[in-house]
C-alpha cells in the first residue's frame, strides 16, 4: 500500500517537475505559416530558423523573430521550418549540422551559445547561407545581424534626460537624477548604457545617471531591488538593461509612481502608466532581411550587417502619453542628427570604454 | 546467513518462467505513449504513421542520427542510475539535477582555470572535482535524512533550486566569460574535451562511461555486499537493521554515491557536449533520470534501454522539424503518456499469477 501511494506520489512528482522544465506550451508555432496555399511563387527557398532557449512564446526575443519570418512566408511563399527544442543548448550543433545536410537554402540561427559551432559547420556546407543574430561570426557564407543598441539607447537617454527635468510631468521629483540597471557588467550591456549616458548629457549635462547591475538575467526581485535603491536616491526614469531581471525594474516603476524604460521589445504593454518608452531591437526585421537579401541574392556572407537607426533595427517603443510634443520633436530631431552621421554614439564594442563610464 | 538468504527471497523472489513476460508487461508504457501521441496526432490532421517513421528515421536512421540519439541518451542514463542506486537502497532522492548542476559547474571550474595543464590530469581533476561536487551537494540531505529523518524529497528537492540558481550566480557574475552579455564560464581547455565517439555526431566517449557506470550498477546490486545491503535496506529496512546492517550508513552512502554519479553526468555534458558551463543548461535531465529509473524499474539495463527511448525521442523530435511540422507539444505528449504509465506500475494490473511470481 505504501508503494503505491508513494509511486502515485512520484507520479505527480515527476509530472509536475517535467512541467516546470518545459517552456510553456508555445501556440502551435507553425500554423501561421505552414503550407501557405500561395507557397508556389519562384521563390522555392527553404529556410530553417533555430529558435533559441526559452522557446516559443517567450513574448520577446524568439517571437519577435518569428514575427519576421511570418512576415516573410507571406510575403514571399518561402517554405519555413521552425526547429525548436527544450535542449537546445546541447542539440544546436547538431540540428545546425542536419540542416546544412538537408540541403536548406538559408539557416538563420538565433541560439547565441551555438556560435563557435558555427564556425565550424557553416564551411562545410557552402551552399547554405547562414546568418547568426547580435554578434559578429566569421565565415565565408554567414552573415551577422548586430544592432546599434548604443544609437537606440541614446535616444532613450535624450528622452528621459528631458523628462526628468519636467516636474510637470506626474511622477517626476524635481531632482536630475535617472540611473540605468545592467543586468552583468559587460560590454555587450555597457554598449547600452554608455549610449544612454551620452544621449542624456548631451541634452542636459546637469542630469546624473546612475548605474548599476542585477548580475543576474533572470531574477526580477533583484531588478527591483536595484530599481528601489535608485529611486531612494532621487531617480524617476530607470532604464533597464537585464532581460527578465528587468521586469522587476518595471514592477518597481509602477509600484513607485516613476517610470522605467523596456528594453529589446516593447514592454509598454507591460505596465502602460510607468513605462516611459522601450529601446526596441527589430529581431523580426534581422530575420526578415536574411529572407529578403536571400531572395534577392544580396545574402553573401561574410559580411556583418548593422542594422542601427537609420536602417529601423533599434528604434524607441510606444512612448507614454504625458511626454510633451516638444519633447517628441527633440528627440526626432536628435535622430535624425544620429543617422545622418552629426551625432556619433560611443560603440564599446568598437572603441572600448569612454572616459564616464569605468571599466 | 540462512537469515539473509531467506532475506534475499523476500526481497526479490528468482522465478524464471515470468521473466520474458514480466519483460514484456515493462513495455505497455512504451505502447500506451505511442497509442496517446498517435491519437493526439490524428486529431491534429496529422498521420500517426509517417510522423513516427519520421521520428524513428530522425533518431536512428545513418550514423550521425544514431550519434547524436546516443548523445541526448548519455545524461539520462547517468541521472537515471544514480537515481535508481538511491530509489532501489529506498532514499528518494530527486535532487540529481542539482549534484549535476554542481558537477558540470565544478568540471568546468577545472577546465578554464587549469589552462595548459597535461591533458590526462586535467581530465582527472575535472571529473574527480565533478563528483566530489556532486556527492558533497547530496550529503547534507542524505545525513538529514538518516540522522533526523528529514524527508529527502523535500530537501533535495529543494536544494535543487538552490544548485540551480547557485550556479547562474557563479556564471553571471565571478565567472561569467569576459566579453559576453550571456551567462556562461569561459571555454574549457580543449585538452579537457572529450572526444566525439562517432564524428561529426555529438555523442563523446562519455557514453561509453555511462555505460561502464550501468555495467558497474549491475556489478555491484548482482554481486556485492554493498549492492546487497542496498538493497535489503530499500526493501525491508527493519530486516537489514535486525540483520546488523547500519541503516545510517546505507542512506549516506547511497545518497554519496548517486550525487557522485550525478556530477560526473554534469562533468561528460560539459566536457563532452558543451564545452563550458551554461547557465541554466539543463533541460531537466535529472528529471527525466526519475522517469527513466522509473521505467526501467530501477535496474541497470531497465535505466539503458529507457535513457536510449528518452535521448531518441529528444533527438529525433528535434531533428523531425526540419521537415514537417510537428509541435513540440507532441513530445510532451509521448513522453509525459510514458512517465504516467511508468509509475502507475504496470505489473500490479497483471495477472495474479504473474504477480505473485514477480
Amino acid at each position: 500500500m505504501l508503494r503505491v501511494r508513494l509511486s502515485a506520489f512520484l507520479a505527480l512528482l515527476v509530472l509536475v517537475l517535467a512541467a516546470c522544465g518545459q517552456p510553456a506550451p508555445s501556440p502551435a508555432p507553425t500554423q501561421a505559416g505552414g503550407e501557405t496555399p500561395g507557397a508556389t511563387s519562384a521563390a522555392a527557398l527553404r529556410v530553417a530558423m533555430i529558435i533559441a532557449q526559452g522557446g516559443l512564446g517567450d513574448q520577446s526575443y524568439n517571437d519577435l523573430a518569428n514575427e519576421g519570418l511570418t512576415r516573410a512566408e507571406q510575403e514571399f511563399g518561402i517554405e519555413a521550418q521552425r526547429v525548436e527544442s527544450p535542449d537546445i543548448v546541447s542539440q544546436g550543433e547538431a540540428v545546425l549540422r542536419q540542416a546544412g545536410t538537408a540541403d536548406f537554402d538559408v539557416v538563420i540561427d538565433l541560439e547565441w551559445s551555438t556560435a563557435e559551432a558555427l564556425t565550424v559547420i557553416a564551411p562545410e556546407f557552402a551552399d547554405t547561407r547562414w546568418t547568426f543574430m547580435n554578434f559578429p561570426v566569421n565565415g565565408d557564407n554567414v552573415t551577422s545581424f548586430v544592432f546599434a543598441e548604443h544609437e537606440g539607447s541614446y535616444l532613450a537617454g535624450a528622452l528621459a534626460a528631458l523628462v526628468t527635468s519636467d516636474t510637470a510631468i506626474p511622477g517626476i521629483n524635481p531632482e536630475k537624477v535617472i540611473g540605468v540597471i545592467g543586468g552583468t557588467k559587460s560590454t555587450g550591456i555597457d554598449k547600452f548604457l554608455v549610449g544612454f549616458i551620452q544621449g542624456a548629457r548631451d541634452v542636459d549635462p546637469d542630469v546624473e545617471v546612475l548605474t548599476s547591475y542585477t548580475n543576474d538575467f533572470g531574477d526580477a526581485a533583484k531588478g527591483q531591488q536595484a530599481a528601489e535603491a535608485m529611486f531612494e536616491q532621487g531617480a524617476d526614469i530607470v532604464f533597464q538593461v537585464a532581460g527578465g531581471a528587468g521586469l522587476g525594474v518595471i514592477q518597481a516603476a509602477a509600484d513607485a509612481g516613476v517610470y522605467a524604460i523596456g528594453v529589446d521589445t516593447d514592454q509598454s504593454s507591460i505596465a502602460p502608466a510607468a513605462v516611459l518608452t522601450s529601446m526596441i531591437k527589430r529581431t523580426d526585421l534581422a530575420v526578415y532581411e536574411s529572407v529578403k537579401r536571400a531572395i534577392e541574392g544580396t545574402l553573401s556572407g561574410g559580411e556583418t550587417v548593422n542594422l542601427d537607426l537609420a536602417a529601423g533595427g533599434v528604434e524607441l517603443g510606444t512612448i507614454h502619453p504625458s511626454v510633451p510634443q516638444e519633447y517628441l520633436d527633440r528627440v526626432d530631431e536628435l535622430r535624425q542628427q544620429i543617422v545622418s552621421g552629426q551625432i556619433k554614439v560611443w560603440n564599446v564594442i568598437e572603441q572600448g570604454y569612454p572616459d564616464f563610464l569605468s571599466e | 546467513m540462512s537469515v539473509h538468504a531467506s532475506a534475499e527471497r523476500v526481497a526479490r523472489p528468482r522465478v524464471v518462467g515470468g521473466h520474458l513476460e514480466r519483460t514484456l508487461w515493462t513495455l505497455v508504457p512504451f505502447g500506451a505513449a505511442l497509442l496517446a501521441g498517435a491519437l493526439v496526432l490524428l486529431l491534429s490532421g496529422r498521420d500517426p504513421l509517417v510522423t513516427y517513421a519520421l521520428l524513428v528515421e530522425q533518431a536512428f536512421g545513418g550514423h550521425i542520427a544514431i550519434g547524436n540519439t546516443l548523445a541526448q541518451t548519455t545524461p539520462v542514463l547517468f541521472t537515471g542510475l544514480a537515481t535508481a542506486l538511491a530509489f532501489r537502497a529506498g532514499v528518494f532522492n530527486v535532487g540529481v539535477e542539482g549534484s549535476l548542476y554542481l558537477g558540470a559547474f565544478a568540471a568546468a571550474w577545472v577546465g578554464f582555470t587549469f589552462v595548459g595543464a597535461p591533458g590526462p590530469l586535467l581530465l582527472l581533476g575535472a571529473f574527480g572535482t565533478a563528483g566530489l561536487a556532486g556527492a558533497a551537494w547530496s550529503f547534507l540531505p542524505g545525513l538529514l535524512r538518516a540522522r533526523w529523518r528529514v524527508d529527502e524529497v523535500v530537501t533535495t528537492l529543494m536544494l535543487n533550486f538552490v544548485a540551480i540558481n547557485l550556479t547562474s550566480y557563479l556564471v553571471n557574475g565571478p565567472f561569467l566569460a569576459v566579453g559576453t552579455a550571456n551567462s556562461m564560464s569561459p571555454l574549457v581547455d580543449p585538452a579537457a574535451r572529450l572526444g566525439s565517439l562517432i564524428p561529426p555526431s555529438q555523442v563523446s566517449i562519455g557514453f561509453v562511461l555511462a555505460l561502464g557506470m550501468a555495467l558497474g550498477f549491475g556489478v555491484v546490486f548482482g554481486f556485492t555486499a554493498l549492492g546487497y545491503e542496498l538493497r535489503v535496506s530499500g526493501t525491508s529496512p527493519r530486516f537489514a537493521a535486525a540483520s546488523g546492517i547500519s541503516i545510517f550508513r546505507v542512506i549516506v552512502v547511497a545518497m554519496l554515491i548517486s550525487g557522485l554519479i550525478a556530477g560526473i553526468a554534469g562533468a561528460v555534458q560539459v566536457l563532452g557536449v558543451n564545452g563550458r558551463f551554461i547557465d541554466r543548461f539543463s533541460p531537466g535531465y535529472g528529471f527525466t533520470g526519475i522517469a527513466a529509473a522509473l521505467l526501467g524499474r530501477n535496474t541497470a539495463l531497465g535505466c539503458v534501454l529507457a535513457a536510449l527511448f528518452f535521448g531518441a525521442l529528444s533527438n529525433g523530435s528535434a531533428m523531425m522539424q526540419l521537415f514537417t511540422d510537428i509541435p513540440l507539444d507532441l513530445v510532451n505528449v509521448l513522453s509525459g503518456t510514458v512517465m504516467i504509465f511508468a509509475v502507475l506500475d504496470v505489473a500490479r494490473l497483471r495477472p495474479r499469477r504473474l504477480r505473485e511470481a514477480g
